[in-house]
Parts: C-alpha cells; sequence; structure tokens
C-alpha cells in the first residue's frame, strides 16, 4: 500500500484538536489545543469527529494519455471519482490528576483514509500525544507530539476548516512530506485504470505537527489578546524518533482584538507571523550508496484573520526556501533529474490566499469564496504558477454537523513555456475539481 | 469572662471559623431561600451550578432571593482560586450569592495534593458540606442539586 496514496485530499491530511464545530474562528489555537481550563477539565473527556467525502475531478489527461497527481483524487491517487472517509479521529484530552489543575494532556489518533495513515499503509496513526505543565505564570511549557506554531490554516483544527481542501500554498509548502531514506526515482504520469499509484514518499506527511517542547502563553490587556509560542522539535513530523541531530525551531507570535465569544467560536481581528527553521536529509542521487546529503529548511509567513458574525475574512502570506516539495510523484524533490533546473532541494516558493465567509442571516447556510496563488520555484525555468478559486457553501444541520460543497476552478501553468510545451504538458489539462464533505463532531 | 469569650467568637468569626450562620438576616426580603449543591466532579456541573445562580437571581431579583452554593467533595474544585470560573463567581459573590466550601473536603484533598488547595476568597470554609445543607434546609432553604 505503500503506493497507493494521496494528494488533494490527503492535502488535508493534518490536524484537529478544540472542541466545537462552528465555522473557522480568530481563535486561540495555541491555547485551545494545549492547555484546559483551570480547575474545570475532567479526567478524560473523549471525543472525535468524522468526516466523509466525494470528490469529483473534471481533468483531461495528456496527449500520451497520462494523468499527473493534480488530476487525482487523493490519497490513493488511482481514481479521478471517489468516496472516501478521509478522517475518522478518536482522542481523549482533560487533566489526569483533577486536583491539580496545572496540568493537563492531550491525545487524538487518525483512522481515515489519508496521507497520514496511507504512505505507510497504516490503519491508524497518533497525530497528538502532548503533556502541558502551566505552573508557570507567563511560560507555559508543551511537550510531545503536537501541531506546530505556523500558519492558521494548518494551526487551526480541520474539523471546523471551512473548506475541504487546503490551499495549494499550505499544501505543498507546509504539508511537509518527509524525504525517504533512500533514493527513489520519480514516478511518470501514470494511466488509468491505474496499476500503479504516483505517491512514492514513504512517510505519513507532516501534518502540520512534530515532536518536541513548546514554550507558550496568552496575555489579555484589555479587549487585547497576545500570544507567543517558541518550539524546538526533532523536524521529523508525526514519527515520534528523530532521523538526524538537527532541531526544528519555531517562532510564532499573535495579537488579537478580541469582539466576543469564546473557544473555536470566538470572533476577534487577529494578526499573526511565524518562522521556522530546519534541515533535513535526502538522498537524491541515482546509485545504489546511502548518501544522504543536508539541506535547509526555511518557513515564514504573516496574515490576519477578521471574524465578526456575519463575516469572515482572512489572508495569509507564506513563504519557504529549501526542501520545495513539487510533487508526491517526485521524491526525489527534482522535476526532472536529468534537467538541471527544477530542482527543489535549494528552491524558492512563495503564495498567498484571501478567503472571505458570509454567514447568512437567519439560515443554516454560509457561502465562502476563497483565491489562492503558489509560485513554486522561483527564478527557476520549471517554475510553476498555481491559481485555484474556490466557490463553497456549507450548511449547518447542528452545531456538530455539516455539509461543506466545494468548486475549485484551477489554472495551473508553468510561465517559462508556452503551452503544450514542458510542463505544461500535462498542466493543460488540469480542470474544475467538485468536493462535498460532511463533518460529524461527537 | 464575658468579653472575653465574646472576643473569642469574634476573632473566630473574622479567621472564618464560625460556623456560617444562614443568613435570613442577609437577606430580610428575600421570597425564597436556595441553597445550591456542587458535589460533581463533571465540570460542566460547575458551569451549569452557577447557570442556576444566575437565573435564579434574574428571575427573583437580588433581594428577592437568598441563595448559597455549598461545595464537596469532587464538586469543591469550583471554589479552587484558579479556577476557569473565578470571574463568575465573583460577580454572584458580588450579588449577594454565598459560596461554601467543606472542610473535611478541603482536609481530604490536602492529604491527596500534599498541601491545601487555595481557595477563591469569596469562599467560606463550613465544617461539613452536607451538614450546611441539612442547617440550611432546617432554616427553610430548598436544596437544588443541578
Amino acid at each position: 500500500m505503500k503506493h497507493t496514496i494521496a494528494r488533494k485530499t490527503l492535502l488535508g491530511a493534518a490536524i484537529a484538536v478544540s472542541l466545537a464545530t462552528a465555522p473557522a474562528q480568530a481563535a486561540n489555537w495555541l491555547m485551545l489545543q494545549g492547555t484546559e481550563p483551570d480547575s474545570a477539565a475532567p479526567r478524560i473527556k473523549m471525543w472525535g469527529f468524522i468526516q466523509a467525502q466525494y470528490q469529483k475531478d473534471d481533468s483531461d489527461p495528456n496527449g500520451a494519455g497520462g494523468y499527473i497527481p493534480p488530476k487525482l483524487i487523493g490519497p490513493n491517487l488511482t481514481s479521478q471519482e471517489q468516496f472516501n472517509v478521509n478522517r475518522a479521529r478518536l482522542g481523549a484530552r482533560g487533566t489526569g490528576f483533577p486536583l491539580d489543575g496545572k496540568v493537563n494532556y492531550f491525545l487524538l489518533t487518525e483512522f481515515g483514509n489519508n496521507g497520514i495513515t496511507a504512505p505507510g499503509g497504516d490503519a491508524a496513526r497518533i497525530t497528538d500525544a502532548s503533556i502541558t505543565l502551566n505552573q508557570i505564570d507567563g511560560m507555559r511549557v508543551r511537550m510531545g507530539l503536537f501541531k506546530t506554531p505556523g500558519p492558521e490554516e494548518l494551526l487551526q483544527a480541520i474539523h471546523v476548516f471551512d473548506y475541504v481542501n487546503f490551499t495549494t500554498v499550505t499544501n505543498q509548502l507546509m504539508l511537509e512530506r518527509l524525504p525517504n531514506d533512500a533514493y527513489t526515482a520519480n514516478q511518470p504520469p501514470v494511466s488509468l485504470p491505474a496499476t500503479v499509484s504516483p505517491w512514492r514518499f514513504e512517510k505519513p506527511v507532516g501534518a502540520g505537527r512534530d515532536v518536541g517542547i513548546q514554550l507558550f502563553d496568552s496575555f489579555r490587556s484589555g479587549n487585547w489578546e497576545h500570544s507567543y509560542a517558541l518550539m524546538f522539535g526533532n523536524g521529523n513530523g508525526l514519527n515520534f524518533g528523530d532521523n538526524d541531530d538537527n532541531k526544528d525551531t519555531y517562532l510564532y507570535w499573535s495579537s488579537e482584538r478580541i469582539y466576543g465569544g469564546k473557544g473555536p467560536r470566538r470572533q476577534g481581528l487577529k494578526f499573526f507571523a511565524w518562522a521556522q527553521n530546519g534541515k533535513r536529509l535526502l538522498d537524491n542521487t541515482n546509485d545504489s550508496t546511502h548518501n544522504p546529503r543536508e539541506f535547509d529548511r526555511k518557513r515564514s509567513g504573516v496574515g490576519v484573520k477578521y471574524l465578526k458574525n456575519p463575516y469572515r475574512v482572512s489572508f495569509e502570506y507564506m513563504k519557504g526556501e529549501g526542501m520545495i516539495f513539487v510533487g508526491p510523484d517526485k521524491p526525489t524533490f527534482d522535476m526532472n533529474p536529468s534537467v538541471p533546473p527544477g530542482n527543489g532541494e535549494n528552491g524558492k516558493a512563495s503564495g498567498w490566499y484571501l478567503d472571505a465567509g458570509w454567514m447568512i442571516p437567519n439560515s443554516k447556510w454560509e457561502l465562502d469564496l476563497r483565491y489562492d496563488y503558489y509560485d513554486r520555484l522561483e527564478d527557476d525555468k520549471l517554475e510553476v504558477e498555481f491559481k485555484t478559486t474556490t466557490l463553497g457553501a456549507q450548511y449547518a444541520f447542528n452545531k456538530k454537523t455539516r455539509l461543506v460543497i466545494n468548486y475549485a476552478l484551477r489554472d495551473f501553468s508553468a510561465p517559462e513555456f508556452s503551452s503544450g510545451a514542458g510542463p505544461n504538458t500535462n498542466l493543460d489539462g488540469v480542470d474544475t475539481r467538485l468536493s462535498i464533505q460532511l463533518t460529524h463532531i461527537f | 469572662m464575658k468579653k472575653i469569650l465574646l472576643s473569642g467568637l469574634f476573632l473566630l468569626s473574622v479567621l472564618g471559623f464560625a460556623p456560617a450562620q444562614a443568613d435570613k438576616d442577609s437577606k430580610p426580603f428575600a421570597e425564597e431561600r436556595i441553597v445550591l449543591q456542587i458535589s460533581d466532579p463533571n465540570p460542566f456541573k460547575q458551569t451549569l451550578v452557577l447557570n442556576v445562580a444566575s437565573n435564579l437571581l434574574k428571575a427573583y431579583g437580588q433581594d428577592k432571593v437568598d441563595i448559597e452554593i455549598v461545595a464537596f467533595g469532587p464538586g469543591l474544585r469550583l471554589l479552587f482560586k484558579d479556577n476557569a470560573n473565578k470571574g463568575r463567581i465573583e460577580g454572584l459573590a458580588g450579588s449577594g450569592v454565598r459560596f461554601s466550601a467543606c472542610k473535611n473536603t478541603i482536609a481530604n484533598f490536602t492529604k491527596k495534593l500534599g498541601h491545601s488547595p487555595a481557595l477563591n476568597p469569596n469562599a467560606i470554609p463550613v465544617s461539613a458540606g452536607v451538614v450546611r445543607i441539612i442547617e440550611l434546609e432546617n432554616q427553610g432553604f430548598k436544596l437544588i442539586k443541578p
């Protein structure tokens, strides 16, 4: 099953936490996911959610009948139309010794079919397992496996995410695909019905998580809340251990003007900035020798999120240098190893998205609109621009059950090549995608 | 001798060791007298008991209802100093709601914690939570356990 894996759906392979179903808000995810209310937390609170979905891609194959990953439905990448249970998570949180509200824990497991489970053919994986110590005023300490401080789209709880799929910039730049231990050749476009999946990575996606230690806290000043986080981690995603002695550093700051509400439903205007820095080992030489080399991985971003019912507007800009993912079919991080340009190990990329939502008053409907842009391998001959406009609608059956319908209009192209040439041979055929997802939280 | 006894009683009262009075005097115009019990470990019950107190105040008016919340057993966590509901407790205390903390439970928690739990400044220790409830019932209070 290593090769029956993901793409756009598993893109969403990350995340979770928090406890409500309301659409995503300007919430304080550091606190919601890492702490419990003092002296008011249970010994154990079981919770979880299920997301079932249907996706259909209308892209056309290349001239030879081959399909590249953006034209197939993940995580399996073996068809253009698929039902899937992409997330089924079960967890527990609370404080093991209720008399001492200064210690809490968080545990979450994934049983769904996505980039977390599919790469290794796992039936389940632990996505979060952390302990938080709250004894020191102004400096809480969280240790274990949990979400790293980073972009809002990845840091927020996935079950309150307003769309089915992540933006391309978050998916490709931030949802890390960790290199294979040994050199693995690129996979050419596949024909359908597929006999092989284009997914060539062997480890679960990073899912915006790492194993490490985080110092963090939030401070109220009138109507404003300021939060910080400093984290050191293995830089090895969901894997419990490390594969080198390098440690990743994560920095985060947010300041939010709070309008009202609490928890995931809190309304406010939040400004935030973050940076991540680490190194990765990659064996990208096609020989029989295990000779991985070390490459930098740098990411940073800024953003703002406004939520005051019935409106939501959010914007994020992110950029990265080193270990630029160029597709699940290219575990060498190289568009074409036989041609000098197109190398992602030392490449650069950046992107942004603008999102708006409107909860229709006195109804259970919400309308959403998102535009996202991603420029991969900037200043490179094999640079690719990804432009996606997503039309969305959400219907809340109740506070715990929500339907999301998305229709994505996609325009992917390599600006250095004319239509039908170079990467555009495959990108020209990328077309619309319909996604329908039902979420139920328990 | 009488002065000494009176002084002693006054001192005990100030230090919070005197039995809490069932304070018909504190709300002389009260038409309803309610004692709310919180002894459940479920944190939701903390919110619930505070909601009930708020609703009673809204329904009857601050001067027309006399409310005392008695916390014992696992429910005593409501009256821990850093409890997440401390803001609401402060507000209710300002409206005349009294909060009683069971000394037996405090002693039990002290054994488990290795130190005495820090309590909300609005909490008044009483010898035993259940005894306090019986005392209040004998004085005409109605017991409600949300």
